[in-house]
């Protein structure tokens, strides 16, 4: 118990250091750092959505070096690139015929990888997308009779453009469920965005010199370790009352499935380890809510998008800001 | 011009429901108010609301599309302009033309009201407020059509239309900012406006349990007033006034007004033993109520004054005498400065509707002894009492008028005419006495009245004559040979709600009631130096010859006239109202007068000690006796017992059971037992010595109760006491009410403050929760709202603005509230000593000024508390 304690608090400082380092390189976007994180110790995936340019790419670059792999070096890290010609096999792997074994051996595909960045995957036909389903769902991908296992560390970043430009298709619903977190990039302030173009060298050498401070093992630890956040009752019933909410409420068409409430819960349990702590509190209910749910919500016009989760979640918040729980369950001796 | 919807279905249902029908209900209400001030509506209020009902819903619905209000408007009132020129020339004869047209130009113009209306409800933002605005200022110039500015009038006038007010402005509001695609419109529209209601109900039963009290006494008031109201005549006075009970009395004043409301019920009965010389013609006297010696410029009423000089009014109050023991006043002679002429009359009064308080006699009155009333007549007379009065031979009611070729009354009057003639100037007995009863307001209209009076009297040189001439010009015939003056109970008013009533009446409506003829004659004495004052009273008239000396009183012979002082011969009645040829025949039958009073052997008066309903007797202390006519009242007490199987018990007001007697009652029982008739007292007998005699249990006929408090508690609920409004206490209360709200909205957030603070400087299990709440209170009040802001952001905000450590605390609080975990030694630390740092931090960072004003903003405190709306 004591050793499981301090291995804890030692992988909760290397996550602090994970996300420091990665900042070396990402300028000011700790948020998404942290979401990003979030969603790898949820044991999910995370879409990000901005225009080109913002750092998506980047970023998955740096997690991929900051983690090193079962041998030496980094973790294993593809990218693909998604376009409207790519199939599934580019994706997957194919069977190739041997021809010193007279056989067909299957040849593996990117996705066999600990860290995966989906570039711009709206551009992808849905058929390429639906065959990341099992994938990211499973950790498993079947071909013909054999299934294949991923590795065990299997983490999916994947970036998309703004559904209004030419050229995507837009993820179906099934799809956006698998991804636990999406995010929106963001551009940077304008004080960070200076310091970024005055020393764009040092963050390319950053980039390069970039120390592994987790290991593989440590990330797994971690993920095991998400399941057992402590989580108050409250706030469960809080999760229960801010999914319950999306689908009684006027402005949303569907709201959230169950599924995402059990989604929801593992991304605040995963954000409190992030941040460094073993329980779950308003401030990640606060801050996480918007980045699981809304893709999963389909909102009746633009203007509900903006307003009504963030209704929602307040009302939550002042439920909780009220609530008198120190009594009887820590009383401070 | 493209038709769409502006409104939705729904918003138009909403406004027809929630905005149409109140106003179509107020808008009845209202003309039916002003129904019965303007004939020209003929009484038709509910077609005239549904003219303006209909405009109303028409307009609704038909602006609730894409209409233009000047093309459409515009058309609609054209056409009714057309038709109404239209009517004019198609109608046969002069008053078709004119009803017609009349009536047509009500529809137009509560019809065209009634579209205005409807199409401000659907379209014009601030038309509500205009309208309410409107309807406050016709019901301001309704009520100043009203002659009387009572407390009913005003509450019935104006509390509809500011409830009204109210309701039509927020509702409006409510349903303009609904949005229909709400799927729950109807329910939120219905909730705010049940809300509404809820909160006016609230309010009322507040206010009702507060001054529960005062709204019965006002309740009573209204039934009262109601009661003596006719239907919908505001405009009128009465001779009399009812009490809460039904009891008539006259009036502590009068007002001249437009016209008088009388009844024909029965008031009294009364058998007056004055008789001409030959001692079998009845000679009938006026009955004195009151004399009215003062006017009141101003409001034009006739007023009471307790301190008129040589007051002769005897105001005793028989309710409170105990039966058949006698209360005289003799001051009252000396103070009628009479001497000749006069002697003493005794009369018996037999109370149907008068007030059991009230007591009335022709002057000059100074006994009065409460006498019982014969038992088979219990049920017609409800009390009586004998008054005695020094009157004068020359009083009469048949002084003036009435001779009606009977040459004894004509011989009479000529004598006494000749008796005054010898006085050629009138003398009072000092000058106060003269400048008080000949005093005439100095104002011009009073010298009208004085120079038509010179010209009247100019060939008269004696006093009596100058009356004489003024009653003959009341009586005499214009050019026409019609009579100049003539008797009306609707005189009118005059155009001028301020002009003097005196003169119009005098000098050009020459219509009134007695109280415009004695108010006239009243000014036209006093111009000539002749004092004089105005009397109220009930006049006398003698109906039939089968009961000599005995006369019926209803209420409509509640009656005004003149006094006239003579040296020497006192107060004399004179009247100068001329006949009323429309009344005069009225059928008012007599009826059959009680008979004479069995002798009343046994009079005992005292408290009672002991009651016993089952052998019915009665112990009573007695302290007052009354045997075989005889006082025998002491100061000692001696117990008497009673057998009351027989008796009546008997209150001012009527019949009670033996229950409600109770020891320590003050009560007065007679006895007419044939028994007591040989048990004679002797010489020397004291009060016991005659009890000693009498038979023990006594028979007792008769018990009279005297209301105590408690007793008429007992009784029904009729006879509450009158409960006074204290409107200063009311006033006091309200502006109390007025103070705690005002200090609540404004000290609340202090106060709440005070408590938090207090809460979170203790220590114990929920310090934490406790210390948290009081700071973000705190921050809240002071503009630093949390909202929807995370625990983490809002403090690291909050430090960014004052400096603290506010985060670290919240963290601290967050671990505590939401895990298992033990805080460390510093987390602990933090807790405890992190308040009152901060709240100094943050006092020291916010000025004074700021921080007060934004203390005592009761906004901040209702965010803090509110849940937050979901969008």
């Amino acid at each position: 118990m004591e050793e499981q304690h301090v291995q804890i608090e030692q992988a909760l400082g290397n996550i602090q250091k994970l996300t420091d380092n990665i900042e070396t390189v990402i300028r000011g976007k700790r948020k998404q750092i942290q979401f990003v994180l979030t969603a790898l110790l949820a044991k999910g995936h995370i879409l990000m959505e901005d225009n080109p340019g913002t750092g998506k790419t980047v970023m998955a670059k740096t997690l991929a070096k900051s983690i090193s792999g079962e041998k030496a070096g980094a973790a294993n890290f593809k990218r693909i690139q998604f376009t409207p010609d790519l199939l599934p096999m580019d994706l997957i792997g194919s069977h190739i015929f041997d021809d010193v074994k007279k056989e067909f051996v299957f040849k593996k595909g990117p996705l066999f990888c600990n860290l995966l960045l989906a570039d711009e995957i709206n551009r992808a036909s849905p058929k390429v997308q639906s065959a990341l389903l099992e994938c990211m769902a499973e950790n498993q991908i079947t071909m013909g009779e054999t299934t294949y296992p991923l590795e065990k560390l299997f983490f999916t970043i994947a970036t998309q453009n703004p559904v209004e430009m030419e050229g995507t298709y837009p993820l179906p619903a099934a799809q956006l469920d698998r991804f636990y977190i999406k995010i929106y990039f963001g551009y940077v302030d304008e004080a960070t965005e200076l310091n970024i173009y005055k020393d764009y060298l040092g963050i390319q050498n950053n980039l390069n010199d970039i120390k592994q401070v987790l290991s593989m093992q440590e990330v797994l630890f971690l993920q095991n370790e998400t399941e057992k956040v402590f989580i108050h009752e409250e706030i469960i019933r809080s999760v229960s009352n801010i999914v319950r909410a999306t689908r009684q409420h006027p402005d949303i068409i569907l709201g959230a499935s169950t599924r995402s409430g059990i989604t929801f819960l593992k991304c605040l349990k995963a954000f409190a380890l992030v941040n460094g702590r073993t329980f779950v509190t308003e401030d990640d209910l606060s801050e996480i809510t918007g980045a699981v749910l809304e893709h999963r919500l389909i909102f009746k016009n633009k203007e509900a998008k903006q307003k009504v989760l963030a209704s929602i979640l307040t009302k939550e918040l002042d439920r909780l800001k009220k609530l008198n729980l120190t009594v009887g369950n820590n009383p401070i001796v | 011009m493209g038709i769409g919807k502006i409104n939705s279905f729904k918003k138009v249902l909403a406004q027809l429901i929630l905005l149409a029908l109140p106003t179509a209900v107020f808008i009845f209400y209202l003309l039916w108010r002003l129904n019965s001030y303007y004939s020209i509506l003929q009484n038709d209020y509910f077609n005239q609301g549904v003219y303006f009902a209909s405009g109303m819903s028409i307009a609704i619905a038909f602006y609730a599309y894409r209409f233009r209000f000047f093309t459409t408007a515009g058309v609609v009132f054209l056409l009714c302009f057309i038709v109404y020129k239209y009517l004019g020339s198609i109608t046969v004869g002069e008053f078709d033309a004119f009803y017609f047209s009349i009536q047509f130009l009500i529809f137009a113009i509560l019809f065209s009201a009634g579209w205005l209306v409807g199409y401000g409800f659907g379209r014009s933002k601030y038309f509500t407020i205009s309208w309410s605005v409107l309807l406050l200022v016709s019901q301001i110039v309704v009520v100043s059509k009203t002659t009387e500015i009572r407390a009913d009038v005003l509450i019935n006038a104006f509390v509809p239309v500011l409830a009204y007010a109210f309701y039509i402005i927020y509702s409006a509001e409510l349903i303009r900012n609904m949005n229909e695609d709400e799927t729950r419109f109807s329910f939120f529209i219905f909730k705010r406006i049940g809300g509404f209601a809820v909160l006016l109900l609230v309010l009322f039963l507040i206010l009702f349990s507060l001054f529960g009290g005062n709204f019965k006494a006002i309740e009573k008031e209204w039934g009262g007033s109601k009661a003596q109201q006719g239907k919908g005549d505001d405009n009128s006075e009465a001779m009399t006034k009812k009490d809460k009970d039904g009891f008539v009395s006259n009036k502590d004043q009068t007002k001249l007004s437009g016209s008088l409301s009388k009844d024909k019920q029965l008031i009294f009965v009364a058998k007056l033993d004055n008789f001409f010389t030959d001692g079998v013609t009845p000679n009938p006297l006026y009955f004195t109520s009151t004399y009215y010696t003062r006017f009141d410029t101003s409001t034009q009423t006739f007023e009471i004054d307790p301190k008129m000089p040589y007051n002769d009014l005897y105001e005793p109050d028989p309710s409170k005498i105990p039966l058949y023991f006698a209360k005289a006043d003799s001051n009252i002679i000396k103070n009628s400065l009479s001497t000749k002429n006069r002697k003493v009359v005794s009369t018996e009064i037999y109370n149907v509707y008068l007030s059991p308080s009230e007591y009335l006699a022709p002057s000059t009155a100074f006994y009065c002894q409460p006498i019982s009333v014969p038992k088979e007549y219990k049920d017609q007379y409800r009390s009586a009492y004998r008054a005695k009065m020094w009157v004068s031979d020359l009083n009469s009611a048949y002084f003036i008028y009435n001779p009606a070729g009977n040459w004894q009354l004509a011989k009479f009057q000529e004598d006494r005419f000749n008796l005054l003639r010898e006085i050629k100037k009138i003398n009072g007995p000092d000058k106060n006495f003269m400048d008080y009863y000949t005093f005439m307001p100095k104002d011009e209209e009073y010298k009208k009245i004085s120079a038509l009076t010179k010209k009247i009297t100019e060939n008269a040189s004696a006093p009596i004559d100058k009356i004489i001439a003024i009653r003959d010009y009341f009586l005499s015939k214009d050019e026409f040979n019609q009579p100049l003056f003539k008797y009306s109970d609707n005189p009118g008013v005059p155009g001028l709600p301020s002009a003097n009533k005196l003169t119009y009446f005098l000098l050009e409506n020459r219509k009134g009631y007695c109280a415009y003829f004695a108010g006239a004659t009243l000014f036209m004495l006093r111009s000539l130096g002749i004092p004089s004052r105005v009397v109220a009273g009930f006049s006398t008239t003698d109906r039939s010859n089968k009961n000599p000396g005995w006369y019926w009183f209803y209420q409509d012979q509640a009656h005004a006239w003149v006094q006239v002082y003579f040296q020497g011969y006192g107060w004399i009645d004179f009247d100068t109202t001329v006949p009323d040829v429309n009344t005069q025949q009225a059928p008012q039958p007599d009826g059959t007068p009680p008979p004479a009073i069995p002798v009343t052997y046994l009079v005992a008066d005292g408290e009672v000690e002991s009651v016993d309903t089952v052998t019915k007797q009665i112990k009573m202390s007695v302290n007052k006796l009354l045997y075989h006519d005889k006082d025998y009242t002491s100061k000692e007490k001696k117990d008497l017992l009673m057998d009351v199987s027989m008796a009546v018990i008997k209150t001012d007001t009527g019949e009670v059971k033996l229950n409600v007697v109770k020891k320590g009652m003050h009560i007065t029982a007679v006895s007419y037992a044939e028994v007591l008739k040989n048990i004679l007292a002797e010489k020397n007998d004291g009060l016991a010595a005659i009890i000693d005699k009498l038979p023990k249990p006594v028979p007792i006929d008769e018990i009279k109760l005297f209301a105590k408090e408690e007793i008429k508690k007992l009784m029904d609920k009729k006879q509450k006491p009158k409960e006074v409004i204290d409107w200063v206490k009311i006033l006091w209360i309200l502006l109390f009410a007025l103070c705690a709200a005002v200090v609540l909205v404004f000290f609340g957030p202090w106060i709440i403050w005070l408590y938090f603070n207090a809460k979170a400087k203790a220590e114990g299990p929920s310090k934490a929760y406790n210390r948290y709440r009081a700071a973000l209170y705190y921050l809240n009040q002071l503009g630093y709202a949390k909202n929807e802001m995370g625990p983490n952001d809002y403090g690291n905000y909050i430090d960014a603005q004052f400096g603290t450590r506010f985060n670290l605390f919240g963290n601290t609080y967050q671990k505590l509230k939401y895990s298992t975990l033990q805080l460390t030694e510093s987390e602990q630390k933090t807790v405890n000593e992190f308040y009152s740092p901060f709240i100094k931090q943050v006092k020291s960072k916010v000025p004074f000024k700021t921080r007060v004003t934004r203390f005592f903003n009761i906004y901040n405190t209702i965010n803090y508390f509110s849940k937050p709306k979901t969008e």
